[in-house]
């Protein structure tokens, strides 16, 4: 599976899960973990004895190893992490073990390996019979045990690690905690993995000594060669092998963007987003999958300004359960407790709907019929998803957030199924947010001349301006003779922007941004200058906002915003903000 | 003989180390631990048997305990899965 495209050029590209982030350009070191060789013979009765002896011998060397074990990475990536070897040694402890493997070993006439081997494997199998994924994870737990006794029962006292003596990459079948802890940071540079998941030891350990590591990618140990050139991407779980010059150039770029980023997040996360003068404007995130949620927090957002739920209607042909949204919701909303996450209901229909909504490609999709016109006409579908989301609302802080709202008429309706919601789970008793707050997204012309009105009637606005610039505008972004024309520091946009934070603040609701002009760092001193309370943007795009609005003072921005609202044109307006970015923010552009 | 039925509360389950705390604290006592699960009972002093019940969160387990101090024991070990065993 040679591939070629354009930046990247290798011998075989993987994909697998990313389990610890960065990138390591290296050589192979490939470690040999599930080889064991076992003996399958049956004894003669006379050295049924000695076996039982060589088995019980083999199991007081694996513990006294894994005290030794325990105490170097205990020292090393601190007390918590030994941990694990506390189960490994209670293992082994374990009579339900010993007194089996004896047995099979005695009444069989068995040998020590191939009685200890099946034991072992039985409860690994259990275990991996379960559902959740990180206790098949565990078995690794298992793995690492049976392999240290069978070593010992082969009289093989070598650490495999040791053979390591330049820096590479670790490829294997499988990393076990005790290989896991061993790395040396110095000569590992990363690790590519066949088994594992997110929550496997190997994960775990990697991420708390920051070595980068894809696990779970099926058959990289059967495809490399020992000395082979390897890239790995842990950030995005991709292992490259044997890539050209060119390809090994890019990503030393990068990586170095990596380390660079990196230390920009360092430098800010848990900092408040302040202006100079001690304005604070909430910077929060938006989130499309459940696995960013992880970023939202270390990228030091704080908060979800918009959770859009609309893959949970797309990851199957069924509609989504009440339970299932709640599940998933859930999820999230205990992460980023006590911060508040904002959950947009179904925006689908502008260009793709799922096969269980049942209709044909429309001609104007964007014009057509998509997210709260749908959810108005199907409320069936509106009510499973209202429910889930008053539900969640007893788990942590949560608002609801209606897209694609045009008018009032829409609002008074969402308004009315909200309760209808809310009394149905009263009856039921079901626990619910009996008080949750509701926002309109503004992205529709006619919602955001009609701002103010809309604005008595909710707690808080969020503009949208991916689609509020394409409709103000009359442009499709999709469209590339005109994609010129999209831009939101357009002066009409620029001006409706201005109306509807006043016409927000005037009936006494906070209004913020969720579309990407919100991270547009050319947007940014407007936006503050303008009042903006909340801006919601990308989990990556925190660090650099945050910076902004930390070394902006708010009266300079609110001069900047003043000043830009009488230029006519879009090009005055890009020309005045990158002059003025280019020298305050030097570093950033 | 003492019984109580609880629930699993710690996002990651009973796997590895919560499994060693439990079978840690049920060893400090004289009296017998059990474990069931569903139709299934494990040696709650076994920690291969308690990883086998690969209990998830929202699981329910039923905890008997057999033995002279089997009120303190069973005090001691509903603490600690209501504790989500330290983890959260």
């Amino acid at each position: 599976m040679a591939v070629k495209n354009r930046k990247i050029k290798c011998k075989y590209f993987l994909k697998g899960v990313p389990a610890s982030p960065g990138i390591a350009i290296s050589k192979v070191f490939k470690l040999k973990g599930e080889s064991i060789r076992i003996d399958p013979t049956i004894l003669k009765d006379s050295s049924v004895d000695d076996e039982v002896e060589k088995f019980v011998k083999a199991v007081e060397r694996s513990k006294s190893e894994l005290k030794s074990l325990q105490s170097k990475v205990a020292h090393r990536v601190g007390q918590e992490n030994a941990k694990i070897f506390d189960v490994h040694q209670l293992l082994l402890e374990d009579s339900v073990i010993i007194e089996e493997t004896i047995n099979a070993i005695t009444k069989e006439n068995r040998s020590a390996e191939f009685a200890f081997y099946n034991v072992m494997q039985k409860y690994e199998d259990t275990l991996n019979g379960s559902t959740a994924d990180h206790f098949q994870n565990r078995t690794s737990d298992l793995r690492d045990v049976k392999r240290r006794v069978i070593r010992h029962i082969q009289g093989d006292r070598t650490d495999h690690l040791n053979q390591l003596s330049g820096s590479a990459v670790i490829v294997t079948n499988d990393l076990t905690p005790s290989d896991a802890v061993m790395l040396d940071r110095r000569k590992v540079f990363g690790f590519a993995t066949d088994l594992g998941g997110r929550t496997s030891h190997a994960a775990i350990m990697a991420r708390s000594m920051e070595v980068p590591a894809v696990v779970g990618l099926r058959r990289v140990f059967a495809l490399v060669q020992e000395g082979d050139r390897i890239i790995i991407d842990g950030s995005e779980g991709k292992v490259l092998v044997q890539p050209d010059e060119k390809t090994i150039k890019h990503y030393r770029q990068l990586q170095e963007k990596y380390y660079d980023t990196n230390r920009k997040l360092e430098e800010v996360r848990n900092l408040k987003s302040l202006t100079l003068d001690g304005k604070e404007i909430e910077l929060s995130a938006n989130l499309e999958f459940t696995d960013e949620v992880e970023s939202v927090k270390s990228h030091g957002a704080k908060g979800v300004g918009l959770y859009r739920t609309d893959y949970i209607y797309l990851a199957k042909k069924e509609l989504p359960t009440e339970e299932e949204q709640f599940q998933e919701y859930r999820k999230i909303v205990k992460k980023i407790a006590p911060d508040s996450v904002i959950i947009r209901t179904m925006d689908l229909g502008g260009d793709k709907l799922p096969e269980s909504f049942l209709i044909p490609p429309q001609e104007n999709p964007f014009l057509g019929w998509r997210a709260i016109r749908i959810s108005l006409a199907r409320k069936d579908i509106f009510n499973t998803q209202l429910r889930a989301i008053l539900r969640v609302g007893a788990v942590g802080n949560v608002k609801i957030l209606l897209p694609m709202i045009s008018g009032l008429d829409e609002i008074h309706e969402c308004k009315k199924l909200i309760e209808s919601a809310k009394s149905e789970l009263q009856k039921e008793g079901i626990k619910y947010d009996p008080n949750i707050e509701i926002g309109a997204i503004i992205e529709v012309p006619s919602a955001a001349l009609l701002a103010d009105r809309i604005a008595r009637e909710v707690d808080f606005l969020s503009i949208g301006t991916n689609d509020l610039v394409q409709y103000l505008l009359a442009v499709d972004r999709g469209n590339e003779r005109i994609a010129y024309l999209y831009q939101h520091l357009h002066p009409a946009v620029l001006r409706m922007i201005k109306q509807i934070i006043v016409a927000g603040h005037q009936e006494g609701v906070w209004v913020g941004m969720c579309g990407e002009m919100a991270s547009d760092p050319l947007a940014t001193l407007i936006l503050i200058g303008m009042d903006l309370d909340e801006f919601s943007v990308s989990p990556i795009a925190v660090p650099e906002i945050k910076k902004m609005i930390r070394s902006t003072e708010y009266r300079e921005a609110a001069r900047i915003a003043k000043k830009v609202l009488q230029f006519e044109r879009p090009s005055e307006v890009e020309r005045f903000m990158t002059k003025i970015v280019r020298k305050k923010f030097k570093d950033l552009i | 003989m003492v019984k109580k039925i609880v629930q699993i509360k710690n996002k990651l389950g009973l796997h590895a180390r919560p499994a060693l705390l439990f079978v840690n604290t049920a060893a400090k006592f004289e009296a017998d631990v059990y474990l069931g699960r569903d139709d299934h009972e494990v040696n709650g002093k076994s920690i291969m048997g308690v990883m086998m019940l690969a209990a998830e969160m929202g699981s329910k387990l039923t905890i008997t305990v057999k033995g002279l101090d089997e009120k303190k024991a069973i005090k001691a070990l509903i603490e600690l899965i209501e504790n989500k065993f330290n983890e959260e």
